[in-house]
Order: C-alpha cells, then sequence, then structure tokens
C-alpha cells in the first residue's frame, strides 16, 4: 500500500453523490458500520474501507471488486452511523455505477438511469407494438374480430410466433449478449485488481453461490431490515416461476404445435398464475418495507423505482390482461395486453443497465470473491 | 467607574466544581452568593473522581480548599437537597424560589454513624453508582461537606427512622423535618449543573447496558477511588475477580447523532488516566484502547505520549460497536482495526465505557434558563458556566467559573 502513488479523483466522488451517495463526505471513518454488518468477511471487511475510497475518489478500487456486491443493503450500517453518512446507500450508489461501467453501449446505461429519457424507453416498444399492429390492419379496422364461437384470444391481436417472438427473441438475445459483455468486463476488471487467485476451479465457487441464492443464506442474516429477504425471495421465485412458464409456454408451441389460450386447469397456467399473484404480493412487499425503513436506511433512488414500477407494471398488466380475457372485455383487454407487452419489452430489453442487473453483477461478484478466496 | 455600594447577589445553581469556584471567588469579591445544590453534599461530579489527570493527585484537597473557602466567608450561603422551582423578574431583580428537601437530620449531627448502625433499612448507593449499598441514614462519602447524615426517605419506610433517632445522642434526627420554600432576591443567576454520565442503556451497539462487567468510566473512578466501594482495589463487579486484561471503549455515545452529537472532551484522557491506576495497581495488567481518534488537545499530548510509551497498553483504531457476554463473566468486544484492515473480537476481564458527559439540561431544565441542545445558553444576567454550557475538564471548568463569576459581579454592579 504505501508504496502506491494514490490518486483521488473527485470527479467520481461527485458523479456517487449525484447517483445517490449525497452523504458520503459525512463519514468519519470510525467503522461503527463494518462491525454492525452480519454480511461482511473479517478480513478487509466492507463498508468502512469503501466509505474512504468514495471519499477519495478511488474509482478502480470502488468499481473493480466484488465487496460492494457482497453488501446486500441490510443497513444496519446506516441505521448505526455515528453521522448519518448512510454506508448502505452510498454502496448502492456505487452498484448502479458498476452497472453503468461495465454494461455497453454505454449510452443505454445513461438512458436507463436518467428520468428525461423514461419516455422514450417506453415510446421505443410501444411504436414497435404499434407498427405490429398497423401491419396487420388492426389499426385501421379496430380491435381483433372474435371469429363466432371462439373465445376472446390474444393470439388474434399478436400472432405469437410471427408478431410475439420477432420481438422477443432477439430481445433476449440483445440483452444475453449484453450481460455476457458487461459480466466479462467485470471479471476481467477484478482479476486485474486480485491478481492469480489461488484457485482454478470455477464451478465450485459458482455452485456455492447459486445454493446461496436459492436459499438466501445471505440475505437472511440482516438486520434492522431483515424482512426484505422475505419481500425479495418472493420476488425471486416469482420470476423463477414466470420463467418456467415462458419455457413450457415456448415449448407447447414449438414442440408440441399446441396453442393458447390454454385453460385455467392447464399447469402452465397454474404455475404461471401462482407466480404472477406471488410477484405482485413480493414487489408490494418491498415497496412496503421501502416506505416502512425509509427513516432509518433511505428511500431508494430512481434507479430503484425504475425497476420497482416496471415489475408491478408487468405483474398488474399481466393479471389484468387475464381477468379481462376471461371476463370477455375485449375494449378494455386488447389496450391491457399491449401495456403489458410494453413492460415486458421495458423489463428484458433494459435488463443490462437497470437493477435487473444487479442479478448478474452480484452473482459474478459473488462468484469472483469465493473464486479469490476473498470469502 | 459605575458602582454602587450594594454588594452584586448572584444565585449559583448547582454546587459542583463550577459552582464552588463562582462562589467563593465572586464572595470573595464582595458579592453575596447562594448556592442552591439538588445532592446533600457540595462537590459534583469531582467529589467522585479518584485522581485528576494529568497531574494524578486526588481532587478532595482541592476541594477542601474550596469548603473551607465557603465555611470561612459569610458571603456565601448554601442550600442542600434543593432546587429551583421558579424564576421571575430579570438581570438585577430577580425573584427565585428555592425548594428544600427535608434531610431529617439537623445541624446538630456530629456524623457519629451512630444513626447508620441502628438504622435497619439499605440502599442501593448513589455515590457509587449502586455498586454498593449504605443504610437509610448515611453521610454521602467519608469527606462529604457538609459531614452531616441525611436520611433516605424513600428507603426509610414506615417506622424505620426510629432506631436511628433512639441511637442519636446529639438530638440530630428530625423525622418531623417538612419540605420548605426559601424566596431569594438576586442580580444574576449562575448555571452551574453540570452533566451526567451518558447511560449505556440506551447504546443498543454496545450491549445496551446488560453485559456483565461492562461499566462506565465513572463507575471505574468510584472503582479505584480508596472511598470506593472495593476501598480502591480494581476488581471486577460480577465475581471479585482482580482485573488482568481490560478494554476502553472510546465514543460511548459521545460524536453520534444517535446519541450525544458532541465530542465530550475528557473522555480520552479520562480513559488514559484509568490506565495509570490499573497499571499502577498491577504490573501485568494488559489494557487495550479502541478509539476512533485520542484526542489529547494542547498539552495534554505529553500524557498519551506517556501511556503510549507502555507496552502493556496497547490502542487500537476503530470504534467498538459489538460486546458479548462470554463464559466466566468475561466480555467480547468486536472492532475493525483500521490500521490492519481486519476485524478484530478480543476477550477482556472487564470492558470501561468511556461514555459521555450529557449535560444536565437535556434531562432537566431549570426554569428562566434557555438551553441548546441540552446546553445551557447565556441570557441577559444568566451566565451558564461549566459542562452546562459545554463539555470541559476540571481545570477548564475552573477558568470557566471565574470567568462566570467576573460575570455575574458585573452584572450587579450594572443595576
Amino acid at each position: 500500500m504505501s508504496d502506491q502513488i494514490l490518486k483521488p479523483d473527485l470527479e467520481f466522488t461527485k458523479e456517487i453523490i449525484a447517483a445517490g451517495g449525497e452523504s458520503l463526505k459525512k463519514c468519519y471513518q470510525c467503522s461503527t458500520c463494518t462491525v454492525v454488518c452480519d454480511v461482511t468477511p473479517d478480513r478487509k471487511p466492507f463498508p468502512r474501507k469503501e466509505m474512504l475510497y468514495a471519499q477519495w475518489g478511488l474509482k478502480d478500487k470502488l468499481l473493480a471488486s466484488p465487496d460492494v456486491w457482497l453488501c446486500h443493503q441490510c443497513s444496519d450500517c446506516t441505521a448505526h452511523c455515528p453521522r448519518g453518512a448512510k454506508p448502505g446507500e452510498v454502496l448502492g450508489a456505487v452498484r448502479k455505477m458498476t452497472i453503468q461501467e461495465f454494461s455497453s453501449p454505454s449510452f443505454m446505461g445513461k438512458m436507463v438511469n436518467d428520468s428525461k429519457f423514461l419516455l422514450l424507453l417506453f415510446a421505443i416498444p410501444t411504436i414497435i407494438f404499434l407498427f405490429e399492429l398497423f401491419i396487420q390492419g388492426h389499426l385501421t379496422n379496430g380491435i381483433p374480430r372474435i371469429p363466432n364461437g371462439q373465445l376472446m384470444s390474444y393470439s388474434l391481436m399478436f400472432p405469437p410466433t410471427l408478431y410475439i417472438d420477432t420481438v422477443f427473441v432477439p430481445v433476449a438475445f440483445f440483452a444475453a449478449f449484453m450481460f455476457f459483455k458487461g459480466i466479462k468486463n467485470y471479471w476481467a476488471a477484478m482479476s486485474a485488481n486480485y491478481p492469480a487467485p489461488p484457485r482454478k476451479d470455477v464451478i465450485t465457487p459458482l455452485a456455492e453461490t447459486v445454493r446461496e441464492i436459492l436459499t438466501h443464506s445471505v440475505f437472511e442474516k440482516c438486520g434492522v431490515s431483515k424482512d426484505r429477504s422475505i419481500a425479495h425471495k418472493i420476488l425471486f421465485y416469482s420470476f423463477i416461476g414466470l420463467a418456467i412458464t415462458t419455457t413450457l409456454a415456448a415449448s407447447y408451441i414449438y414442440v408440441f404445435d399446441y396453442n393458447g389460450p390454454y385453460p385455467q386447469t392447464n399447469i402452465v397456467k397454474w404455475i404461471g398464475n401462482v407466480s404472477g399473484v406471488a410477484m405482485l404480493i413480493g414487489i408490494t412487499m418491498i415497496v412496503m418495507n421501502r416506505i416502512k425503513n425509509k427513516e432509518k436506511v433511505g428511500a431508494g433512488s430512481y434507479f430503484d423505482w425504475f425497476f420497482i414500477v416496471v415489475v408491478y407494471g408487468v405483474g398488474l398488466t399481466g393479471m389484468l390482461a387475464q381477468i379481462l380475457r376471461l371476463a370477455n372485455i375485449p375494449v378494455l383487454g386488447y389496450p391491457m395486453y399491449f401495456a403489458h407487452l410494453v413492460f415486458v419489452f421495458v423489463l428484458f430489453a433494459y435488463a443490462p443497465y437497470s437493477k435487473m442487473a444487479h442479478m448478474v453483477y452480484r452473482t459474478t461478484a459473488m462468484v469472483f470473491a469465493k473464486y479469490s478466496k476473498r470469502s | 467607574m459605575q458602582s454602587s455600594d450594594k454588594p452584586s447577589r448572584i444565585l449559583v445553581i448547582g454546587g459542583g466544581f463550577s459552582g464552588l469556584t463562582t462562589a467563593v471567588d465572586a464572595a470573595e469579591s464582595g458579592a453575596e452568593v447562594i448556592i442552591v445544590e439538588k445532592n446533600p453534599h457540595l462537590g459534583g461530579r469531582v467529589a467522585q473522581l479518584n485522581k485528576y489527570f494529568p497531574k494524578m493527585c486526588p481532587p478532595v484537597c482541592g476541594l477542601e480548599i474550596n469548603f473551607r473557602r465557603i465555611k470561612t466567608n459569610p458571603g456565601v450561603q448554601f442550600h442542600t437537597l434543593s432546587e429551583v422551582t421558579s424564576v421571575s423578574g430579570g438581570p438585577g431583580n430577580y425573584d427565585v424560589a428555592i425548594q428544600k428537601h427535608p434531610r431529617y437530620v439537623n445541624d446538630k449531627c456530629t456524623a457519629c454513624n451512630a444513626c447508620a448502625e441502628a438504622c435497619p433499612a439499605t440502599r442501593a448507593n448513589d455515590f457509587n453508582f449502586g455498586m454498593d449499598k449504605t443504610k437509610a441514614a448515611y453521610l454521602p462519602f467519608n469527606q462529604a461537606f457538609p459531614q452531616q447524615y441525611v436520611i433516605d426517605a424513600k428507603a426509610c419506610k414506615k417506622d424505620c427512622g426510629t432506631p436511628c433517632k433512639e441511637a442519636c445522642k446529639y438530638d440530630a434526627i428530625d423525622l418531623e423535618m417538612k419540605a420548605e420554600t426559601v424566596n431569594v432576591k438576586v442580580d444574576s443567576i449562575v448555571v452551574a449543573t453540570g452533566w451526567n454520565p451518558y447511560d449505556a442503556d440506551r447504546i443498543e451497539t454496545l450491549g445496551s447496558g446488560k453485559v456483565p462487567n461492562t461499566i462506565s468510566n465513572m463507575e471505574m473512578e468510584r472503582l479505584a477511588a480508596p472511598n470506593g466501594p472495593t476501598g480502591g482495589a480494581i476488581n471486577r463487579p460480577s465475581d471479585g475477580k482482580p482485573v488482568q486484561k481490560i478494554a476502553f471503549v472510546q465514543c460511548a455515545g459521545s460524536r453520534d447523532e444517535n446519541h450525544l452529537a458532541f465530542c465530550s472532551y475528557i473522555c480520552c484522557m479520562a480513559s488514559l488516566k484509568q490506565t495509570l491506576y490499573i497499571r499502577e495497581q498491577n504490573p501485568d495488567a494488559e489494557v487495550s484502547i479502541f478509539y476512533i481518534d485520542m484526542r489529547t488537545p494542547g498539552r495534554y499530548e505529553k500524557f498519551l505520549n506517556q501511556v503510549q510509551a507502555d507496552a502493556k497498553v496497547s490502542f487500537i483504531k476503530g470504534k467498538v460497536a459489538k460486546i458479548e457476554k462470554v463464559k466466566n463473566g468475561d466480555v467480547t468486544v468486536t472492532a475493525e482495526d483500521m490500521l490492519t484492515g481486519d476485524k478484530v473480537e478480543k476477550t477482556f476481564d472487564m470492558v470501561v465505557l468511556a461514555t459521555g458527559m450529557e449535560p444536565a439540561g437535556a434531562l432537566k431544565q431549570l426554569p428562566g434558563v434557555s438551553y441548546i441542545e441540552g446546553f445551557a445558553a447565556p441570557g441577559a444576567g444568566i451566565f451558564p458556566t461549566g459542562c452546562s454550557r459545554n463539555p470541559m475538564d476540571v481545570s477548564k471548568s475552573a477558568q470557566d467559573a471565574t470567568s462566570a463569576a467576573l460575570k455575574a459581579i458585573h452584572a450587579g454592579k450594572g443595576r
């Protein structure tokens, strides 16, 4: 350490402050935070050192480190901080900046995190789906007519193979590729900071990480905001349930040539509906916890709320579209389905830049920490 | 020089070191001074100290000089067991009501201890922070001024006072004594109500006061004092084991917006001083001091250097934020050693919390006095001094008290 010349980057400090770490300069390095933290390793614990790095603008030490992601923002540190420096919020801001730093193209990262571009982000899928309606003639002829003797069906509005998958398959590939690029950069940057890890095997750390994520075993150590772990777990499993639903539905269409709408008794509807309800319950709990803990841990930033609103949008429009279809109210059902598609597009297409990316970066950081014997 | 022949009349609220100093300085300059003290004795927190820093001399000698100056000066009156209940009027013309609580012992008392021997009831000894007990008829401490016993009516129910009264050869016990109100007129008021040790029960990160063998720095003063509960032996409370390994936890409540937002000024020096108590008593004892910054302002730096030179004393930069009880009454503390950057967990025989100074005004405020965050604020004719106004040590309190005396005299002369 002592033979290194540190280069403080005060611009970077200002960026963290702008990203939601307003309080970072209040820190006077007492290290109450690292002691009250139940998820930090004992060796080189966080977040005290991160607070110092943030004050000095030591960008590489902060962004190319797994530690900011080992933090689960329990906010015990923030609650007990003697100065109101809110280490939990500061690390949250740094995590957001990590996503922006390593994701590409970088202008996408800026747009997703700036409320000025909110309308544009929603306008893109809206235009795409309006265009699809236009080429099918629905814009000029009105909502699709339901053939006699048939049930109301959203595939009449957007036939799945041609109009849904041609949009969402490329979106999924785009997101997956951007995620891959991002974590590749992130891993390389961390490796440069923690060179020559003594462990060659990545599979064991990966398996351990997956087990930790599935059980939420780290998250459950949180003190002040332990309710967050339950809420997050519900939301997390709802996403897994919805992924299973999507896979099943795709296999119905592509493997068994069996098109919807499926009867409510079908397994795909069961999994989908349970997951959809769980999603709404989970995200509602998350919002309630945030309101409840606002005083102690802060209310969160635009970055957090953008993601929360999108998840809400996906869940609500999805459930309502189904209910309206079953109630056979096409005049409301079709617009609702349209809105659902827009929200799903926003969720996935912008995932590499939104808070959704935390699942990929946190997993990468947790694997790297184990791989490099950090924790 | 504008001056009247009448002496300045000054009310000093609080008979601790600051109040006493103001009183004798003002009285010896010709003022008429009335001291109001809530305790049955004068001397305040300083009377509870074992030694002063940095000279390491016992405070009682300084107090005794002041007591003597009060005794021999007709310009000073004092009321113990008393409190100010109302203040009206203004500078040069304050009307103050003082309520005097009954002592149940009159001036005939010779401090012979016969009443205490006869007394059937006991009470927790607040002078020693409840670490031992006294009889319900008691002398607050051996050098208490006035040397006059007092009966704790709360601890002495029904006819518990009768054996005392019968045991007293001097007719000094008066169980019929009632509270009375004294009204006085003064020109100015000096607030010298001092401070209380911050209550560790409120500090969640330091075990909420529930971990055995975790004591406050003021309790440490009493443990080390020859007139304390152990006769000066630094033994831990749970089992009386002589302390071999001890930790000091600095900033226990101080510099913390959840507790006391300010630096209490004295705690670093107090812990260094108490380190010397232990090291003098036990050449094998090991001391660890956990700190954020060691604050030893001005020439006190030398005192820090002196303690740092002791190989048995280690300084760990990192605030303790976890205290847990372990087996056999030992205590574990956790901190980040910031110089190595690793979390450390260490076990000690006893832990001293360097609790901060909570100004008296944070708990109880005087009529007619304004406060800022618990600290008394100056006003026309109102002169706060000592720790009721700002955290300070004894020598600074002496200087501050002299300055308050001068301001108070001046306020009286201006009328």
